[in-house]
């Protein structure tokens, strides 16, 4: 039998052409203006590396983020692993991407900035860029969060990055790719201009902020390997391999639109600087510089790119 | 509370009455894209919360927005490669949303079924007056922006509530997927009217296989290809569906639509294989064997090997 129902559950205040939100515009991606990257490179290779500090006494509510302490506190066994990639696991990344001439962009928490000076000077000395992720692990930005208290941890962090780091600051990456209704606003406010948080396109894209425009810049969940290692249980194998299937995809896809492409790699310190995994990553990005037109760079080098490219007008 | 659906009685994988597909086929191999749209601030519904997150759930939000910008025109690229056509599992709002996808769809000559009207508009608690709006306004739209009659439906979310099947008959509606009991098209018990169930996958599908058993992308082919297989070689005896339901947020993704590519090339290179969509299994069904089928049925599933 079926009761009364629910009152008003069949109204549909955004049914419309577009999306049900103001954000940025839909768009299909086969519709998108061709993006042609310096040197006509086919795919561009951005490497973008999670630098984060998860407290051990991170709190557990609204959600835990993924990769977050999961154990009954004091978890040692998560708050130390998750620290081996700050102290260990960070420099083999260097060294296998400095081997091979690329630099990454670190997301980086400003907990990190703070606590390890040192490492902040190393990222800088490997002319890595540094994007803003938030504070730590366990502050995160949710839609529960008052907006006083969560424009002033934007500007904790973002203020501690750039007093950490003499490069300029242009990304920003909200932990857990979560945010509240505000965050791009407040981000945009602190005068960032590209983010990550989106996971719903392979190319970058134009989004609304009160105060301007930010650049939307595809940071693949589904392809991390902070999903499929740790979350989803995977092999390192299956991470090699699902990578190595999107370049291919996506250098494929670059010759026959005559469109270029990205590839974001996705990389955790405590994860792939392992040691087991560290000749994993080598082969992942020896195999992709094999190819003919692929461009390494940065997020903001690549943003720059697309503007040239796409939006500025010629 | 039901102790059962009540939709069908039990009948044996064992003499019942034969089935040949069209042109002698041995198996009916049909794929159901779900285009889908979540939205971003839902309703509250008693029995299902829609994000994992508190709205808004950007991550899980944007993952399926992906489908739409991105997967959905990779995927219809592969599958009209292959010559496959899609059974579109709809939310009948992306028409509104997004009617670029629909022009595509109709262009490739996909059939689209009703999924409801958003995938964050469940069918619990939902009153029968309110299921029959969702239902009217799902042929209404799908007419308005496809020219096409609504023939199938699968609730959203599969969130059927007790009365569903009942309501779906007495609308018109010709087959159901909301049951995963069967390999082949079965009569539906309904109070009125005449509603058959056809084949849909939870095992065969790619939310089940990368959400949640996370399943390797080499896996996922080598599940497709053992499945169509063993539904092949007994489809010699009697016919047998196979569905493909598939999600563009997911399969259209760079490092997994290989994954469908290679699935179909080992397909569509077999003799007696019917690629066909829903209604066209439903209608084949139905005019075929939907009265030998409940005959045998109303006799005690007589025959086979007892």
């Amino acid at each position: 039998m079926s009761g009364p129902g629910i009152p008003n559950y069949l109204d549909y205040p955004w049914r419309r052409r577009g999306l049900d939100h103001d954000r940025f515009l839909h768009r299909n991606l086969p519709q998108a203006r061709p993006v042609v990257w310096p040197g006509k490179a086919r795919v561009a290779l951005w490497v973008a590396v999670h630098v984060a500090h998860f407290p051990m006494d991170m709190p557990r509510q609204p959600f835990v983020a993924p990769g977050g302490v999961d154990r009954p506190y004091p978890s040692y066994w998560d708050y130390t692993q998750r620290d081996y990639g700050n102290r260990v696991g960070i420099y083999r990344l260097m060294r296998t991407l400095d081997a091979r001439g690329l630099r990454a962009t670190a997301l980086l928490n400003a907990a990190v900035a703070t606590r390890y000076p040192a490492l902040t000077t190393e990222i800088a000395a490997s002319q890595w860029e540094v994007a803003a992720a938030g504070l730590d692990m366990g502050r995160l930005h949710h839609g529960g969060l008052g907006e006083a208290d969560e424009r002033a941890l934007v500007k904790e962090a973002v203020g501690t990055l750039r007093g950490a780091v003499k490069s300029k600051i242009r990304g920003w990456h909200s932990p857990a790719h979560s945010e509240s209704m505000r965050t791009l606003d407040l981000v945009a406010e602190a005068g960032l201009d590209y983010v990550t948080d989106w996971i719903n396109d392979d190319m970058p894209y134009l989004v609304n902020a009160a105060s301007g425009k930010l650049t939307a810049m595809p940071l693949p969940w589904d392809l991390s390997d902070l999903r499929l290692l740790f979350q989803q249980h995977m092999d390192t194998s299956e991470f090699v391999e699902q990578v190595l299937r999107a370049f291919k995809t996506l250098y494929a896809e670059a010759a026959q639109t005559g469109s270029g492409r990205i590839l974001t790699l996705t990389i955790t310190p405590w994860l792939m600087g392992q040691p087991h995994r560290i000749r994993a990553l080598g082969a992942i990005l020896d195999r992709i510089l094999e190819h003919v037109g692929v461009w390494p760079a940065t997020g903001a080098e690549i943003v720059d790119a697309w503007h040239v490219s796409v939006v500025s007008d010629k | 509370m039901l102790a059962e659906p009540g939709h069908y009685d039990y009948a044996p994988y064992s003499g019942r009455p034969r089935i040949v597909w069209p042109g002698g086929a041995r198996i009916a191999v049909w794929l159901a894209p779900n285009i889908e749209h979540y939205e971003l601030e839902p309703p509250s519904n008693p029995r299902k919360v829609p994000w994992p997150r508190p709205v808004p759930d950007v991550l899980n939000y944007s993952h399926r927005d992906y489908g739409n910008r991105v997967g959905f025109w990779r995927m219809a690229d592969v599958m009209a490669k292959h010559g496959v056509r899609g059974s579109v599992s709809l939310n009948v709002a992306v028409c509104d949303h997004y009617p670029e996808i629909i022009e595509r769809c109709c262009e490739l000559g996909w059939e689209l079924f009703s999924h409801g009207t958003y995938n964050t508009r469940y069918f619990y608690d939902l009153s029968e007056d309110q299921q029959r709006a969702v239902i009217a306004d799902s042929r209404e739209t799908i007419l308005k922006y496809s020219g096409q009659s609504l023939d199938g439906w699968l609730t959203p979310a599969i969130t059927n509530d007790e009365t569903t099947q009942h309501v779906l008959a007495e609308e018109g509606i010709k087959y159901t997927l909301d049951m995963v009991h069967d390999d082949q098209p079965m009569p539906v018990k309904v109070r009125n009217g005449r509603l058959i169930s056809v084949p849909y996958s939870l095992e065969v599908n790619d939310v089940p296989l990368f959400q949640i058993r996370n399943t390797p992308v080499e896996r996922y082919t080598a599940i497709v290809k053992a499945q169509f297989d063993q539904l092949y070689a007994e489809g010699a005896e009697s016919g047998t569906v196979m569905c493909m339901p598939l999600h563009p947020y997911l399969t259209g993704q760079p490092q997994r639509i290989s994954a469908l590519d290679e699935a179909l090339a080992h397909i569509v290179v077999h003799d007696g294989v019917w690629l066909a969509t829903g209604r066209e299994i439903a209608a084949w069904y139905t005019e075929h064997y939907y009265d030998a089928f409940s005959k045998w049925l109303a006799a005690g599933t007589p025959g086979g090997r007892r």
